[in-house]
């Protein structure tokens, strides 16, 4: 159970990231672009959490890499939104 | 402790991305971005969750579930604006 759900959120973070870049191409809104930006760190991040907890043995704790590419994310939407969207 | 901290930053950054998307809501009545705004309020609790919960709570699990529903939010939203441009 808790396996699918990993893979859920690496699945739905990246379908969200593609389809922000796709929109991006299309309209050309930096808004867009930063905000897909920001959902390809959280795709790392949660294909990370899947690969960490489903895959690799418990000795390996990817904890921080997890938490550095989402504070990565978050701070690439938060410079897009202070500096260039608005 | 590191390891909270980070926690509370990336909460703290989700909140501030909320407060943004929260002002283009209000400015433009897109609906896009108060879902938008909706997710980032539910990945920063989680992130806040994530910083007060021991690695070891069962409780854990909840926070992914939390998580997904966050992304799913984000689909949902782009698939609604996607619907709104077709019908227009």
């Amino acid at each position: 159970m808790a396996e699918a759900v990993y893979i859920l959120c690496a699945m739905t973070s990246v379908a969200c990231a593609v389809l922000l870049l796709r929109a991006w191409k299309r309209t050309e809104s930096r808004l867009l672009l930063w905000s897909g930006l920001c959902f390809v760190g959280l795709a790392v991040s949660n294909v990370l959490l899947f690969v960490d907890l489903a895959l690799l043995p418990p000795s390996i704790d990817l904890y921080m890499p997890r938490l550095l590419s989402t504070l990565a994310a978050v701070s690439v939407l938060l410079y897009g939104l202070i500096w260039d969207a608005t | 402790m590191l390891r909270s901290m980070l926690n509370g930053a990336v909460a703290m950054g989700w909140l501030a991305c909320a407060l943004f998307f929260l002002r283009f809501w209000k400015q433009s009545h897109e609906r896009l971005f108060g879902f938008f705004a909706l997710s980032f309020v539910v990945q920063a609790l989680n992130s806040a969750a994530s910083g007060l919960i021991d690695a070891q709570d069962e409780r854990r699990n909840y926070i992914y579930v939390a998580r997904l529903v966050a992304f799913l939010i984000i689909l949902y939203a782009i698939w609604d604006k996607n619907r709104g441009n077709r019908r227009r």
